[in-house]
């Protein structure tokens, strides 16, 4: 149990999750409020990774609801088990006949089988999904539900029942309240805004990318083969493609990448052809690496400088030199290949159908 | 502390935050889970229960360091003493009880502009020894803290009421003395203060603080300083005032344009209207069946895929396939002029991309005169006001120089073309002058061949269509459709209208 917020800090440490007072604050909080925590973030800054910090450090399990484009509450809360009720109702045919012995006309026999009804639409046949196994759970969990964002507006209502009152209502069965409350953490990349209904239910919190410092200290925790020079240059070099304008700046999970990487080459010292070599770890489209080609002297130069990063001014911002003209329109032109695949696979829909079952 | 944390949503509510009821109790709740003599707890405690927007949040900072801070202007030591406590001006409860004491009323009024070692004097060794003997477990010393720092706050706010009194009073006094027009003469009326107000009101917080069984020592102090209280009342006017012009939202600087803006900013009011018109646009624009059938778990039970898929259990049907129609995602492309000629509606109508920027999944907005630019992420990340005088200010673009939609359509087709899919929208926004540059017309063409369709907003009555250099009539042709809209009023009719009207893609 998270009992101070200290105490919550110094858990999720246990869990190698390093967090600052701010998020623990908000963790600690949705414990004992019994709230669930909106966590909105660039990509790979730890979102996901809190909520297995938290149900490890609390010693619960994990639920997690990967949310997508057209996820529906059959997937996310509860589903009739067709093949279930299908099955049963054959092998039971004896039985059900049985059941008509005595029974004079049609009428009445929709009667007698209208007294048996609720025997095929029983808990038996629901097939729980995560939300449902979540607060139907004997032990309290931790539900996960990822990117939200993803999933379309009509879902988010769905979820309002189940975060504020901690029930389903299965229309044939009733309510269904909790056995167990269970600590919800919802994430979102911020594609979309969520709606006011659900962020109200919500604690807010906002997960940036961190400091110099914190993030040295999450090296050493995750990577710790890597040597201490070079897990400062990895990080100077981070802060400087930061603070580019990238259209995807490397996180944390990259520089955790990247650094098991180096560990893997067994490099000693960050050299600039290395950085060169390695660099498509960290940058993930081609007009990125183009303007980090670009403006690598730049970035190099954090190599030299071999100060530990307190003496660095910590949070003064870096200012990367200014970009050469803007290209002609015909080498743009040569982009549109580029800009027709993004466009194509940034769609997220389902067009797979129904996967399993 | 209810009353002062109310004042706090109050004001983040005046500076266009939205604060719901439910989480002003959230918050109450939240703050009643930790220790409050930590000021960055209480700032993450209040920042995730008030605020659940991340461009809300530079406000919420703002206002906090404003609300919760040492006001600077005064250079009396007693300054210090402003709740709720600062990490580093009240470490230890008896630094609380001092400001206690200083806030409901310094001492005597002559101390008031001495030094620091003024505020020594009030927990001298004997009172420290008292307070510390009585609270030796360190449970106990944590629930005086919370305690006494639920006092202050409270005491704060009883201050306020007293000051309130005073300043009625002081108006009435005003109305009677012939003084200078419009300024407030405060030596001379803080004289005839009724004294009585005040002391009533300082009675009832001693009796506060008998209620609460705090320190009797402290109380005594209190009631043995009552008279300094009034004495020192001028200083304590001046304070509050200044933390009331504190308070209010800074000045706008001037804007470094070389013409007067206009007013950027949206009423609660239009921005709702707004939201609710493209709203139901945006029902509109999904309302487009694909027709292609996907499987799902409702809809039409599909004969031949059941049949299909329980070919396994001997053709009894366990698992039936149900198909429908999917709606298709909207996608928008809106590229929107904001020249010279169409700055007066060019608000109303980046207020319209910004809706749709925030309604429909996948949005990319453009702006234009001559240049064209991307103006998608700027849109995403910034609060309508921001994001609009950003676009005008010329940071982005230069919106000083001649319209050109030729120039600005080419640009579009050379590096965004391939926004535009089957699936898209196209909406312009614009006048369609182009001030005699050649019109490139095969590029709307172009366009409209790729989109699902296209849509051409102008604000432009219809009549002046063929006056001046308007192209106008070149593109209209081209387009699905051209509707003209200035105001809410015409684009809730257009909207009404392709409601009605089945736009089918061409």
């Amino acid at each position: 149990m998270f009992a101070s917020i200290e105490q919550t800090v110094a858990q999720l440490r246990d869990q190698q999750y390093l967090c600052d007072r701010k998020l623990a604050t908000v963790a600690f909080l949705a414990l004992h409020m019994r709230k669930p925590i909106l966590i909105e973030g660039p990509a790979g800054v730890g979102k996901t990774e809190l909520a297995k910090a938290v149900a490890a450090a609390l010693d619960r399990q994990l639920i997690r609801l990967q949310c997508y484009g057209g996820l529906d509450e059959a997937h996310a809360l509860y589903e009739w088990e067709y093949g279930k009720q299908l099955l049963y109702t054959q092998i039971l045919r004896d039985k059900i006949s049985r059941l008509f012995e005595g029974v004079g006309d049609l009428h009445e026999a929709v009667e007698q089988l209208h007294l048996h009804e609720d025997v095929f639409f029983s808990e038996h046949f629901i097939v729980r999904r995560p939300i449902f196994q979540a607060i139907s759970s004997p032990d309290p969990v931790v539900l996960l539900i990822d990117e939200l964002d993803r999933a379309e507006e009509q879902f988010e209502a769905f979820l309002l029942e189940v975060l504020s009152d901690f029930q389903v209502t299965v229309p044939e069965i009733g309510t269904v309240k909790a056995t167990t409350i269970p600590y919800v953490i919802i994430t979102s990349n911020n594609t979309r805004d969520l709606s006011d209904a659900l962020k109200r239910r919500c604690l807010h919190l906002f997960i940036g990318y961190p400091n110099e410092q914190r993030e040295l200290d999450i090296l050493r925790m995750k990577v710790p083969a890597l040597q201490e020079t070079l897990a400062t240059q990895v990080v100077a070099v981070i802060r400087r493609l930061r603070a580019l304008e990238l259209r995807k700046a490397p996180s944390i999970s990259e520089t955790l990448d990247w650094a098991r990487a180096l560990v893997l080459l067994n490099a000693d010292a960050l050299t600039p052809t290395l950085l060169e070599e390695t660099l498509h770890l960290l940058i993930k489209y081609e007009r990125d690496t183009q303007q980090v080609n670009e403006r690598l002297p730049w970035i190099v130069e954090s190599l030299q400088s071999r100060s530990p990063p307190e003496a660095s001014a910590a949070e003064t911002l870096l200012h990367p030199p200014a970009r050469p003209a803007e290209p002609d329109v015909n080498y743009l032109e040569q982009r549109r290949q580029e800009h027709t695949a993004r466009y194509f696979t940034s769609y997220r829909g389902r067009t797979d159908g129904r996967t399993g079952g | 502390m209810d009353a002062v944390i109310n004042r706090f949503i109050f004001l983040l509510k005046k500076r266009g935050v939205r604060i719901s009821p439910a989480e002003s109790q959230d918050a109450m709740q939240a703050l009643a889970w930790v220790a409050l003599h930590d000021r960055d707890t209480v700032r993450t405690v209040l920042r995730s229960t008030l605020i659940k927007d991340v461009r809300d949040q530079p406000v919420f900072e703002e206002l906090f360091e404003q609300f919760f801070s040492l006001p600077k202007a005064s250079p009396s030591p007693e300054s210090v003493a402003e709740p709720p406590p600062h990490p580093e001006t009240a470490p230890e409860p008896p630094a609380t009880v001092a400001e206690q004491t200083q806030i409901t009323g310094q001492p005597d009024g002559d101390n008031a502009h001495e030094d620091a070692l003024d505020i020594r004097d009030y927990f001298d060794d004997e009172s420290m020894a008292t307070h510390f003997d009585s609270h030796q477990d360190a449970n106990d010393l944590s629930l005086a803290e919370f305690g006494q720092n639920l006092l202050l706050s409270r005491n704060r706010d009883l201050l306020d009421q007293v000051i309130r009194k005073a300043m009625q009073w002081l108006k009435t006094r005003r109305m009677k003395s012939v003084g200078r027009a419009g300024e407030l003469n405060l030596d001379e009326a803080i004289v005839a203060l009724n004294a009585d107000v005040i002391a009533e009101a300082v009675t009832e917080l001693l009796d506060e603080l008998n209620d609460m069984d705090v320190d009797k020592n402290l109380i005594q102090r209190l009631s043995s300083r009552l008279d300094g209280g009034i004495a020192n009342l001028p200083e304590l006017l001046k304070r509050y005032l200044e933390r009331e012009l504190a308070l209010q939202p800074p000045p706008k600087m001037p804007e470094p344009s070389r013409r007067a803006m206009p007013n950027y900013r949206f009423s609660e009011q239009e921005r709702r209207e707004m939201t609710e018109i493209v709203q139901r646009l945006c029902r509109r624009m999904r309302g487009a069946r694909s027709y292609r059938r996907h499987i799902s778990h409702h809809g039409r039970i599909s004969v031949p895929l059941t049949l299909r898929r329980n070919m396994k259990y001997e053709g009894i049907p366990f698992q039936p396939v149900m198909t429908h129609y999917r709606n298709e995602k909207p996608r928008l492309v809106v590229i929107c002029d904001v020249s010279l000629s169409v700055r007066n509606t060019a608000r109303f109508m980046l207020h319209l991309v910004y809706n749709l920027q925030s309604l429909f999944g996948q949005v990319r907005s453009f702006a234009f005169v001559s240049d064209l630019v991307e103006v998608s992420a700027c849109f995403e990340q910034q609060n309508i006001d921001e994001a609009i005088s950003t676009v005008f200010d010329g940071g982005l673009i230069d919106t000083d120089v001649d319209s050109n939609y030729g120039h600005a359509l080419s640009l579009f087709h050379n590096r965004h073309l391939a926004a535009v899919t089957p699936q898209t929208t196209v909406i312009i926004l614009g006048d369609g002058r182009g001030n005699r540059n050649p019109p490139q017309v095969w590029v709307l063409e172009e366009i409209r061949r790729r989109a699902k369709q296209l849509l051409w907003l102008s604000p432009e009555p219809r009549g002046s269509w063929k006056m001046g250099s308007c192209d106008m009539s070149l593109y209209e042709p081209v387009c699905h459709q051209t509707e003209v809209v200035r105001s809410l009023r015409q684009l809730g009719r257009v909207a009404e209208d392709l409601l009605r009207r089945s736009v089918t893609p061409h």
